[in-house]
């Protein structure tokens, strides 16, 4: 970047760049934290395979473009599907199982832990090492002036936003939906309604699996993909859901953009290496002021 | 009924007269090693339990502990020339200060999720500030030429020396477990508002486990450090992350001393775990996720079930022998 | 006993035995409940009439002992179904959903398959008997009075198209204007529908003026059962102790 590190020179022109780019990377982050949300919102259990899910629909997203040739928004959407109906499967067949031991909490992490190292392994297994990309959804940039941004991180932005429009639209207007808010907001009363939890579980886990994928997608596009990087997305999104209130949506997606917005500004004026540690501290920050986050309390 | 020498009894009393002759009886430097290894790691693991199983702190940074105790021990050796016996004590206070201040103090008011991600960010962490701060911890490369904890030290003699270590934090950890602390727990486990209504400080008791626990393990960072000779930020890495978890489950967690067990067969096992290259850490995640689901208990769970199989063929025997059919 | 209708009677418990752990609640319980009856079930706090209820509801089921609901077994039955089959459960802690408004939460109550399909007309009937609610329909749930609260939690209740009604304690912590709307509402859904309801109440005044019969629950077990017209107020109370 050629800045100084520490408080060197900072130009007006530097801020704003950054500024754009934690944009960008603030509604990546939402994307992301909002499967994490929904997962604790409902199930109250916190998924530490989240990365390589996030990973894994990039994965596969890549798998179907250059190996089977289709399309970019075929092989998303295909994608997509396989990460829903995984995480149908994944949370019948063990974690629904986990969730009736006494230990639930406890179990659930220990051993999603152990599955997220599984499955990166195995990634690594199948796709190796090296880095993948997702081509950028467009090419070409726009001047702003003295700014430039690409059309594809616009694109990103938009994408972002029409993406929490819909899964809005989709928790308050559809039956499965709002049977995910009510079993999130008060089991008991859920139970009373007729709702069967267990398959709300079920439902919830398999659509936060496929937002996962889909934000993992996105992150692939802007970023680059390689099986171990879902564990640093994975990391910044516990911290952003911290921040934002555990289990309230709107929470993790300020949250996101708070974030997003000041490790652009670390980066800036620090260095790169300097980002993972603060977020460290910010994490530290929001515990001892306020643990409950920015709109804690609340769901979805 | 001689009740007091029960088959487990006597199965401790074995191996640990097995382990204390081995040098003699084999010796086998290589061996010996591995011994060392599973002293060391077994301790960890059982800190990690007591924390865990016990005092049910979601803590997943204890690894965080073992490195910031075996640098601090390392760096002092190295930059003043201090007795590593000074250090390592130094280490486990700077483990104990640095963890209680970033991750107890914070985060153990709240709920324990909070302490599982604070503690594993914060074990994240470690490394990049330790690749950044390469003038005083190596960086990426980490430490070297450790001194050891005396000149001309022999693998003979560390071997005993870390016997010792663990005999002496086994203990602790069992004293700990039976101590009023110990009994805090067991109560706040059970009758909850009971115990908080007796006065029992759920809080005060869980910061004094936490400033234990990672008390010992930092020390226990030290003697492994100063009898590798070194030390870098791959002992940070996923992989003794998911070593140690794996024996605290197979061991069968919040129970004593099921991590040992559990270590046992890890580190003696993780020989096999080498062959199989690549897909280790594959590997080691199926193990972790297949016990969790089909064998929560671990080992002790199996021992509980030989007990009540023997608690049962004897009252089998003795009522058959008072009513004779 | 009475309520013998076509189909038999709506709610048949037989010696019914229901646990908390070791502890058991409910002794060798019997009752039973016709078509169109509001049956009071009386007694001492903590001797097992909430429990009754959520053994019928599906949700704490019981350890020995069966509950036909029109002739067939339900206590075995997962509480989803049992909504299914038209029986409704309506808590004393009301469990609403804070942070939806009171339209939300009344169309949820209609989450089970039969009762989407009258929805609307339910809605309707629900906004009839309580006023206040639709005054203040999208108005969020947590922010409602005691009363209000209540009065959501049985229009849920109604919403679900249930032809039993099991209500604990609808009155407690009410002010008595309250106590009287939510009596009177009791009142209207005896007097417009046919649906049959099951009223636990300590309050006793309003139960017995709407009940057709009168159970009394001690210890977990039943320790008397007439029709409401038989008994008087101090009877009942005696009772309890």
């Amino acid at each position: 970047m050629g800045a100084d590190k520490g408080l060197g020179r900072w130009e007006i022109k530097d801020l704003i760049n950054a500024l754009i780019s934690g944009l960008i990377s603030g509604s990546l982050y939402a994307a992301m934290a909002l499967g994490l949300t929904i997962i604790y919102g409902v199930i109250h259990v916190f998924n530490f395979g989240h990365g390589i899910v996030a990973v894994l629909g990039g994965y596969f997203a890549w798998l179907f473009m250059t190996e089977v040739g289709l399309g970019l928004i075929p092989s998303i959407l295909i994608a997509l599907v396989i990460m829903f109906f995984f995480g149908w499967l994944l949370f019948k067949a063990t974690i629904n199982p986990l969730l009736k031991s006494p230990n639930w909490e406890f179990s659930t992490i220990i051993f999603l832990l152990g599955l997220g190292i599984l499955l990166e392994n195995l990634t690594l297994q199948a796709f190796g090492p090296r880095v993948k990309h997702i081509p950028p959804f467009f090419e070409g940039s726009l001047n702003l002036g003295f700014v430039w941004i690409n059309w594809h991180e616009i694109s990103l932005i938009a994408i972002v936003i029409g993406f929490v429009i819909l899964l809005n639209l989709f928790l308050r207007k559809t039956w499965f939906g709002q049977a995910m808010r009510a079993v999130a907001q008060d089991m008991d009363g859920a139970r009373i309604v007729g709702i069967n939890i267990n398959q709300t579980f079920g439902h919830a886990f398999a659509l936060a699996t496929a937002v996962t994928g889909f934000s993992g997608i996105l992150l692939a596009t802007k970023y680059y993909m390689t099986p171990n990087i879902g564990w640093n997305w994975m990391v910044k999104g516990f911290v952003i859901v911290v921040l934002g209130g555990l289990g309230s949506a709107t929470g993790a997606v300020y949250a996101a953009f708070i974030m997003g917005l000041a490790e652009a500004v670390v980066t800036l004026y620090a260095g790169s290496l300097w980002v993972w540690p603060s977020w460290f501290v910010m994490f530290v920050i929001i515990l001892l002021l306020r643990p409950q986050g920015l709109l804690g309390g609340r769901t979805l | 009924m001689a009740n007091w020498l029960t088959w487990k009894k006597i199965a401790i009393t074995l191996a640990l007269i097995f382990i204390a002759l081995y040098p003699f009886l084999h010796g086998d430097t290589y061996i010996m090693h591995i011994f060392i290894l599973f002293f060391i790691w077994a301790v960890v693991a059982s800190n990690w339990n007591l924390l865990m199983g016990y005092a049910g702190i979601f803590s997943l940074g204890n690894i965080g502990f073992l490195a910031v105790g075996g640098y601090v021990s390392g760096i002092l050796t190295k930059s003043f020339g201090w007795s590593p016996w000074l250090c390592i004590f130094l280490g486990g206070l700077g483990s104990m200060f640095l963890v209680t201040l970033f991750i107890g103090l914070p985060a153990l008011r709240l709920s324990g999720i909070y302490i599982a991600l604070l503690s594993l960010i914060f074990a994240d962490t470690l490394p990049t500030v330790l690749t950044q701060t390469r003038s005083i911890t190596g960086g990426a490369m980490g430490l070297h030429d450790i001194p050891p904890l005396f000149e001309g030290i022999t693998r003979f003699q560390s071997y005993y020396i870390n016997f010792a270590l663990f005999l002496v934090m086994l203990t602790i950890i069992y004293r700990t477990i039976r101590s009023s602390t110990g009994l805090a727990f067991v109560a706040l486990r059970d009758a909850r508002d009971l115990a908080k209504a007796l006065g029992v400080s759920e809080y005060k008791e869980k910061l004094k486990v936490f400033a234990l626990v990672s008390f010992l393990t930092g020390i226990t960072g030290g003697f492994y450090v100063h009898y590798l000779g070194d030390i870098s930020p791959t002992t940070l890495a996923i992989e003794p992350f998911l070593l140690t978890i794996a024996m605290m489950e197979m061991g069968g967690i919040g129970r004593f001393p099921g991590a040992v067990l559990g270590a046992v067969i890890i580190v003696f096992g993780n020989e096999f775990l080498r062959l199989a290259g690549t897909l280790r850490l594959a590997l080691l995640g199926a193990l972790i996720c297949a016990i969790i689901l089909f064998f929560p208990g671990g080992l002790m769970q199996l021992i509980d079930w030989i007990d009540g199989r023997i608690a049962k063929f004897k009252k089998n025997r003795t009522s058959s022998v008072e009513n004779p059919e | 006993m009475n309520g013998q209708g076509d189909h038999g009677p709506v709610l048949t418990i037989k010696d019914l035995d229901s646990y908390y752990a070791e502890l058991q609640i409910l002794r060798q319980l019997s009752l039973d409940l016709g078509e169109g009856e509001v049956v009071a079930l009386f007694g001492p706090n903590g001797h097992g009439k909430s429990t009754l209820l959520k053994a019928v509801a599906g949700i704490h089921p019981p350890k020995s002992g069966t509950i036909k609901y029109r002739g067939r077994e339900i206590s075995r039955l997962p509480s989803e179904k049992i909504v299914e089959m038209g029986v409704a459960y309506i808590p004393e802690a009301r469990n609403l959903f804070p942070e939806m408004t009171v339209e939300e939460n009344l169309r949820l109550g209609a989450y089970n398959r039969r009762a989407r399909r009258n929805l609307e007309e339910n809605l309707t009937w629900v906004f009839s008997l309580f006023p206040r609610l639709e005054e203040r329909k999208d108005q969020v749930a947590s922010t409602l009075s005691g009363g209000e609260s209540r009065m959501l939690a049985v229009g849920r209740g109604l919403m679900s198209g249930a032809s039993l009604l099991l209500i604990d304690e609808p009155s407690i912590g009410l002010s008595p204007l309250m106590k009287r709307v939510v009596f009177e509402a009791v009142g209207q859904i005896k007097s417009e529908t046919d649906v049959s309801i099951l009223i636990v109440e300590q309050e006793v005044d309003y139960p017995l003026k709407l009940a057709d019969r009168v159970y009394l629950l001690k210890k977990g077990r039943i320790l008397f059962e007439k029709p409401a017209g038989e008994v008087t107020k101090a009877e009942i109370e005696k009772a309890y102790f």
